[in-house]
């Protein structure tokens, strides 16, 4: 049993509730009895928490004027989510260009912010600076299956495998990789999953939503739709479970509009709507490359 | 007091001493007789004495049951050998004879002998159904301390205090007793004198060997059930095993290790084991091969006297200094686990095997456990892990141990396992697919493994922790002795408790919402978060448990199989003769291991809960369902239901007059009441009912039950109250029929009727009182009368004050014509569906024919559907597959292989996994999934000439939208894409294909009979609709075999000939109404030749039927008899539903008297034709034609290069490489 009152203790708890995507827990963590060096990694935590819960204004208001490279950072996350990507990037970039950049919370942030941004290999090139930071193995592992780089991600995790087996992140990550490398790793990352969404303490909407996209590649569309429910439940408006509800409808056969309505209502911006608005129109483009030769 | 670790006590009796013990051989009883004189008969599974026998005078030292008669025997320090009947309870006789303590007493396994062995030194036979003494064997020295009967041969065994054990040959005795009756008379002499003789000649029974070897006194000797082996033990402290042979005995080898007297032995009924017990304290088992001690169990203060084994079960005794204990050696329960339909269990012989329950097999042994634990140490539990095929197996050996094995793939006999992992613990279970958990009790810890049997974490569990059991993931339900604790693994705490005390196993539910937790005697079920939902207590042990699939619970007890409701509603499924444990229940059947480890099935009747879940559930349609598949009857489920408050779904079961009388009061329904009361007749009931009406407010029937109690007042008042005056004054007229005055005074009361009461007053003498009432109604004529005939003037009446008469109440409602509006009778959602009045609840499979638009009820409704599986199998031999096999597609750049993700290194994005899936694929579908239209619509142009792809929009969008998947990974990013296979357990990135929405089986399962459906219910705008849609998704679409390939070519023909056959009836309607075609002639022909032309499409045969009869009427309405006829003749050709074959029997006859068409059409009913399905005009067979590359629909050479009207994508005519759908 590790030492309940080291400094890596105090902030299992509360980095676990961020990673399993328990952020409203995460907020609500009392952080009061927290040793000096652990306060600032708790409050950056609870920052990114709020953020992630799409308080990004608030969290700008609240870290404006902070010197603090962290918090700057954060800043730069909340900028990013509040609609400047541009000024977000340009923060980043120079924290990355001086000594900051070697610490692992503005690698991991500002890591999120380039790749959020598009900026992928500068978001690579900062967070491979990392220092066995596990938070930055997800994420690049992350970045490399954003960009279909699966190879690349698999041998991510194989080298973070020596880094920490009994991880939670560790699961997490080798279990994206599972999903994009199918066969026997789908049942394996839905375990993962599925031991995370089930177990009250650990549950989520997103550890649900992530167990039923693994159900679905596994071609078990009622228990997936079972987790679905579960999810939607949680957070109705979440809207990569109504993505993968809707999803789920396509796949069974059923009728779609009403979560692509939902969807639209949720997030107009999910990557499932723009794609689908792109390919409708590449259909019509590619479409008007054939007609009969007679017209009735 | 306590027994030392390891005896599995299970039953102890706390008395003076006990010298004698016998199990009875069928039921759960033993017989116990001690020191004090006493015999105790108790039940050791209820653990309740049944019975004392207290005629012995002095300690009681030997008993025995007889094996088959309701029998004991008891031989005594009184000298006395008593017979007893377990039926009466009493002493039979008594064998008198011995002339010192009888030490042991036996029945003979078959013949009706006693042995008994006495302190005189001898040895005697005894017959009990004569009740005479047979044959004394004389020979030992001392005390003889025990004589038994050989099991199966002619023998006695002895054991003295003279330190012998002796072997007696009796089949001397045997032939004399048994021998012939026909005897001579000769013969009788000889024997009667021999019998004399016999008593101190000993030719009856004679010394076989004398067995010597114990130093001191022996104090016990046992046969071995089947072999010639002989077990005695004795003061000299020493257990001796003897052999013998059919002419000499000796000694095999000796046990040593009690340092007391030893007082008792036996050999194990089934196992190579001996049993010692001596004075001091202990029970020694011993290996019978080896005679190295296997076991040993000490008790505290008592010194142990006799010992006993069960002839049947897994059962001992042991009677000492204070009282009995009954034991087992070693644990029955086999160790099992269940995965999905699969159980995966360890047998008697170590072996670990698996059944399937779907299969009904049983596998070969996977793997021989040997060497686990100790020999004679069965395991104690097994956890399955199916991610890696893997068993974690314990043993309550060495202090306890574990051991994860990896299981073969297939059974190959039983080998040892070649490599396995293993460590100390009590308790080792799985807790996630890469993690076990495994108790110490003795340092009170629990580690978490990793499966290379490394620690990743360990913890203290809470206080006193006996087991650990898996809690749903990332949990452990960790027992201790008085609760039950939900641990979280990752947080390292309890996140719930419950007291529950002793708990011994955890059953999880299939669907793990819920857990049974079975102690000794009660069963608590819990949620997966450890809130109690109901619990229950057995006064029979429990054993198992296991969960139906709807959520009710079976367990079983020592000797039944119980259910129980979450709800706590319990009750007996069936009664066990023999102890099993439930491993999983499945429909009817419940499957179990037994003792021996043996997969048994039980059938049982699930009937009983389900019926009780349904109502629970307020399932009204299983209900039904199962009221009218089943004989649920008796009183238990009538009570149950009235008890539940479900009295009106009790009636339905009731076929007893007066119970429905009952139940129908207890639910207000006053009908069914009436009718039990008009059946029953009885005043007592008419009572009751009438209250009961009266409290609805019916009143109707309220006046019934009055009519029938003859209740003449409340009849009045009841009319009275309801305004019906009518009947009032037949009531009137009633009572003074009945000369019933005071009845008549009421109602005419009631009716304001002065005259009536002053005439009846006067008619009973009562002047007076009619003067009065005459007086105040001021009906002074009456008066004068009055006066007159009782010869009084009015001066000489003294008269009160006159209030105002009495005016009777006027009814201002005519009440009487009708109830009062009375609550909507409590007509439960079950009764109507019971009376056939809920829609959609029919109790067929079938659903009832839909309403047919065509205007006939068309009786072959449901056959299309029980037809489609055989129409789409039935493939057209001649369907040339080769066409579908071009090798024109283009699949570009397959040849070069997978693009080597290494060499991306430098960054930028790689081609993602959609990209692949049009390189893999040659199918139109695949490039679709992967996003790849503009090929996609290349292939398709190619392969069927499809130009017109509008149509195809949204099929080309639901392929697409189903291939990703949106998983949220990293916080704050999008979420990661992942693709969707259809094969899943593909991982070679050149073999991945996308998953295909509404496939071929869901086409024809779902769109087909949706069109059959529209076709029926003449919808044939949605029909058409849906034939074109079933066109477009065949069209892309992947198939898994070239047999689905025949079938989707089917598939397409089917859809376009519903297609176009429902269009040329919808262009027909369209010539506009009946009215206005009439009155055209050349509509009239057209509309003809089109319903004549919607005949011809090869449609499944009742629709076409529909078709014909639709085109008769309309012939026979337009004089057309000799088409008619034509379509009457192919209607009656096809056969089928009676109303269309009457009809157009009828038809045909009509029209056989004129056949001649009034209208001409272009419609030969003789000729081979097709229908162009572009212009609805015939295409005689013999001219030339285009046809649709894709969907086969046929075209006058004129509209080639148009688009097919029918898929509405393709052109016409363009031959292209053929559809693929298989790759």
């Amino acid at each position: 049993m590790s030492d309940p009152f080291g400094a890596e203790a105090e902030l299992i708890n509360i980095e676990s509730h961020f990673y399993q995507g328990q952020y409203q827990e995460v907020i609500d963590f009392d952080t009061t009895s927290f040793s000096a060096d652990n306060a600032l990694p708790a409050r950056v935590l609870q920052l990114r928490a709020r953020i992630a819960l799409g308080q990004a204004e608030d969290v700008l208001a609240e870290v404006a004027g902070e010197k603090k490279p962290e918090l700057e950072a954060v800043g730069a996350l909340a900028q990013l989510k509040a609609g400047d990507a541009e000024s977000a990037v340009e923060t980043i970039e120079q924290l990355a260009a001086t000594d900051a950049g070697e610490i692992g919370i503005v690698q991991v942030v500002g890591g999120t912010v380039l790749a959020a941004a598009g900026k992928a290999d500068e978001a690579l090139a900062l967070l491979q600076r990392h220092q066995g930071n596990l938070e930055a193995v997800a994420l690049i592992v992350h970045i490399y299956l954003a960009q279909n780089r699966t190879e690349l991600a698999v041998k991510e995790v194989a080298s973070a495998r020596r880094l920490a087996q009994d991880s939670l992140l560790f699961n997490l990550a080798e279990s994206w990789v599972g999903l994009r490398l199918g066969g026997d790793k789908y049942q394996q990352a839905f375990y993962v999953f599925e031991e995370l969404a089930q177990a009250p303490a650990t549950s989520s909407v997103r550890s649900l939503v992530s167990q039923a996209v693994a159900e679905i590649h596994l071609g078990r569309t009622e228990e997936a739709q079972a987790a679905l429910d579960q999810a939607l439940k949680k957070e109705p408006g979440f809207a990569d479970a109504i993505a993968n509800q809707l999803v789920w409808s396509v796949i069974t056969g059923q009728d779609s509009a009403e979560y692509k309505a939902a969807l639209e209502q949720a997030d107009p911006n999910h990557p499932f709507l723009t794609d689908l608005a792109e390919k409708s129109d590449l259909f019509d483009k590619a479409a008007t490359k054939y007609k009969a030769k007679v017209s009735a | 007091m306590q027994a030392s670790s390891g005896m599995l006590t299970k039953f102890e009796s706390k008395s003076s001493r006990a010298k004698g013990i016998a199990f009875h051989p069928k039921r759960p009883w033993i017989l116990v007789s001690l020191h004090s004189s006493t015999i105790q008969l108790w039940d050791y599974r209820m653990g309740t004495l049944i019975d004392r026998f207290e005629e012995h005078d002095g300690p009681v030292r030997g008993v025995d049951f007889h094996k088959t008669q309701p029998l004991f025997v008891s031989g005594g320090d009184d000298y006395k050998i008593k017979v007893w009947s377990l039926q009466t309870r009493r002493c039979l006789f008594t064998l008198n004879g011995h002339l010192d303590y009888i030490r042991t007493v036996f029945f003979h396994h078959e013949l009706p002998w006693i042995v008994s062995a006495s302190d005189d030194q001898t040895i005697r036979i005894w017959n009990w159904q004569n009740r005479s003494l047979l044959c004394t064997m004389t020979g030992h020295n001392h005390y003889v301390m025990c004589a038994q009967f050989h099991p199966k041969e002619d023998l006695i065994v002895s054991a003295s205090l003279d330190q012998t054990v002796r072997v007696w040959d009796i089949s001397g005795l045997r032939k004399k007793h048994s021998a012939p009756t026909s005897m001579s008379f000769e013969d009788q002499v000889a024997r009667a004198n021999a019998n004399q003789t016999d008593m101190f000649g000993n030719t009856d029974a004679v010394v076989k060997f004398v067995l010597e070897g114990h130093d001191r006194g022996v104090n016990w000797v046992a046969f071995h059930p089947t072999m010639p082996l002989i077990v005695s033990a004795g003061d000299d402290r020493l257990i001796k095993l003897w052999r013998m042979s059919e002419t000499k005995a000796w000694e095999v080898d000796t046990c040593r290790g009690h340092f007391q007297n030893a007082s008792g032995c036996l050999f194990h009924p089934h196992q190579d084991l001996i049993l010692s017990a001596g004075e001091d304290k202990t029970i020694r088992v011993w290996d019978l091969n080896k005679r190295t001690v296997v076991n040993t169990f000490k008790r505290e203060n008592d010194r142990i006297w006799v010992i006993a084994a069960h002839p049947e079960i897994n059962l001992f005794a042991a009677g000492h200094d204070n009282g009995v204990m009954v034991f087992k050696l070693e644990r029955e329960r086999p160790a099992s686990a269940v995965y999905q339909n699969n159980i995966f269990y360890i047998t008697k012989e170590k072996h670990v095997k698996m059944y399937d329950f779907q299969k009904n097999v049983e596998s070969p042994t996977l793997l021989s456990l040997k060497k686990l634990g100790s020999p004679w140490v069965p395991p104690r539990t097994l956890s399955y892990n199916p991610a890696e095929r893997s068993i974690l197996v314990t043993s309550p050996a060495d202090g306890g141990s574990y051991e994860l094995i990896t299981l073969p793939r297939d059974g190959s006999g039983a080998i040892e396992p070649t490599e396995s992992k293993r460590g100390q613990g009590n308790s080792a279970v799985f807790v996630a697919r890469n993690r076990f958990a495994v108790l110490n009790t003795a340092t009170q810890t629990v580690d978490i493994k990793d499966l290379t049997n490394n620690t990743t974490r360990s913890f203290k569990p809470p206080v006193g922790t006996t087991d650990i059991y898996f809690g749903g993931t990332g949990n452990l339900l960790i027992i201790t002795p008085t609760a039950v604790h939900l641990y979280d693994i990752q947080q390292r705490k309890s996140t719930a408790e419950l007291a529950v005390t002793g708990v011994k196993y955890v059953v999880w539910s299939n669907d793990g919402l819920y857990a049974a937790l079975l102690s000794k005697h009660n069963v608590t079920i819990v949620t997966k978060t450890l809130e109690q939902v109901s619990t229950l207590h057995e006064t029979i042990r429990l054993k198992s448990a296991a969960w139906d699939d709807a959520g009710v619970l079976l367990y079983s007890t020592l000797n039944h199989v119980k259910y129980t409701l979450l709800n706590g509603d319990n009750g007996i499924v069936c009664t066990l003769d023999q102890t099993v444990y439930l491993t999983r229940v499945k429909g009817r059947n419940v499957y179990c291991l037994d003792r021996a480890a043996k997969p048994k099935i039980l059938q049982i009747d699930p009937t009983e809960y389900r019926f009780k879940l349904a109502l629970v559930k307020r399932n009204y349609e299983e209900m039904l369902h199962i009221i009218q598949n089943s004989s649920l009857v008796g009183q238990s489920i009538i009570a149950y239901l009235q008890k539940k408050g479900y009295p009106e779904i009790a009636l339905q079961f009731v076929q007893d007059p007066t119970t429905r009388f009952e139940l129908a009061i207890e639910c207000g329904n006053l009908e069914v009441a009436v009718e039990m009361a008009k059946q029953l007749d009885k005043p007592k009931l008419w009572t009751r009912l009438s209250q009961e009406a009266l409290a609805h407010g019916n009143h109707q029937i309220v006046e019934m039950c009055y009519q029938k109690l003859k209740h003449f007042d409340k009849l009045s008042f009841l009319y009275l109250t309801t305004g019906d005056h009518d009947k009032l004054s037949r009531m009137a007229k009633i009572a003074e029929h009945r000369g019933d005055f005071t009845s008549r005074f009421q109602n005419a009361l009631y009716l304001g009727e002065v005259q009536d009461r002053i005439q009846m007053f006067k008619e009973i003498d009562l002047y007076p009182l009619a003067y009065m009432t005459a007086k105040s109604h001021g009906l002074e004529d009456e008066c004068q009368e009055i006066l007159e005939a009782t010869g009084l003037t009015e001066d000489q009446l003294s008269m009160p004050t006159l209030g105002e008469p009495l005016t009777p109440p006027k009814p201002v409602v005519p009440t009487y014509k009708a109830n009062w509006p009375t609550k909507a009778a409590s007509q439960s959602f079950f009764e109507k569906a019971l009376l056939g009045e809920v829609e959609g609840l029919s109790l067929e499979d079938q659903p009832s024919a839909a309403p047919n638009g065509l205007g006939l009820e068309e009786g072959g409704a449901d056959e299309p559907a029980t037809k489609k599986a055989g129409a789409l199998a039935e493939g057209d031999e001649d369907e040339d597959a080769a066409g579908w096999d071009m090798g024109d597609d283009i699949v570009p750049e397959v040849e070069e292989g997978f693009v080597n993700v290494e060499s991306a290194d430098a960054g930028g994005a790689a081609s993602s996994e959609a990209d692949l899936w049009s390189r893999n694929s040659p199918l139109a579908v695949d490039h679709v999934a992967g996003g790849s239209f503009e090929s996609a619509m290349q292939l398709l142009n190619r392969q069927v000439g499809a130009v017109n792809f509008a149509p195809l929009k949204p099929r080309f969008l639901e392929v697409y939208q189903a291939s990703k998947t949106y998983l949220p990974a990293a916080a704050s990013l999008d979420p990661l894409v992942n693709y969707v296979r259809r094969n899943p357990e593909e991982t070679d990135p050149r073999k991945v294909l996308p998953i295909i929405p509404r496939d071929l089986e869901y086409l024809a399962s779902n769109d087909l009979q949706r069109g059959y459906d529209a076709m029926r219910a003449n919808k044939l705008e949605d029909g058409v609709k849906i034939f074109k849609g079933i066109l477009h998704s065949v069209l892309v679409n992947a198939v898994g075999s070239d047999g689905e390939v025949a079938e989707a070519k089917k598939l397409i023909a089917s859809a376009c000939e519903y297609s176009v056959a429902m269009s040329i009836e919808l262009a027909r309607r369209q010539l506009g109404s009946p009215d206005q075609v009439n009155s055209d002639p050349s509509l009239q022909k057209r509309s003809l030749e089109l319903s004549a032309y919607f005949t011809i499409p090869k449609i499944e045969v009742p629709h076409r039927q529909l078709a014909l009869l639709n085109a008769m009427n309309l012939a026979v309405r337009s004089k057309n008899y000799s088409s008619a006829l034509s379509f009457a003749n192919r209607i009656l050709a096809n056969g089928g539903a009676t109303k269309i074959t009457e009809s157009a029997k009828r038809t045909k006859a009509q029209c056989e008297r004129n056949p001649h068409d009034a209208v001409e059409i272009e419609f030969d009913q003789f000729a081979e034709f097709e229908i162009c399905a572009a212009s609805f005009t015939p295409i005689y067979s013999g001219t030339p034609y285009e046809e649709c590359a894709f969907d086969g629909a046929k075209y006058h050479t004129k509209y080639k290069g148009t688009v097919c009207t029918v898929c509405e994508v393709c052109e016409v005519g363009k031959h292209g490489s053929g559809l693929k759908l298989f790759a």
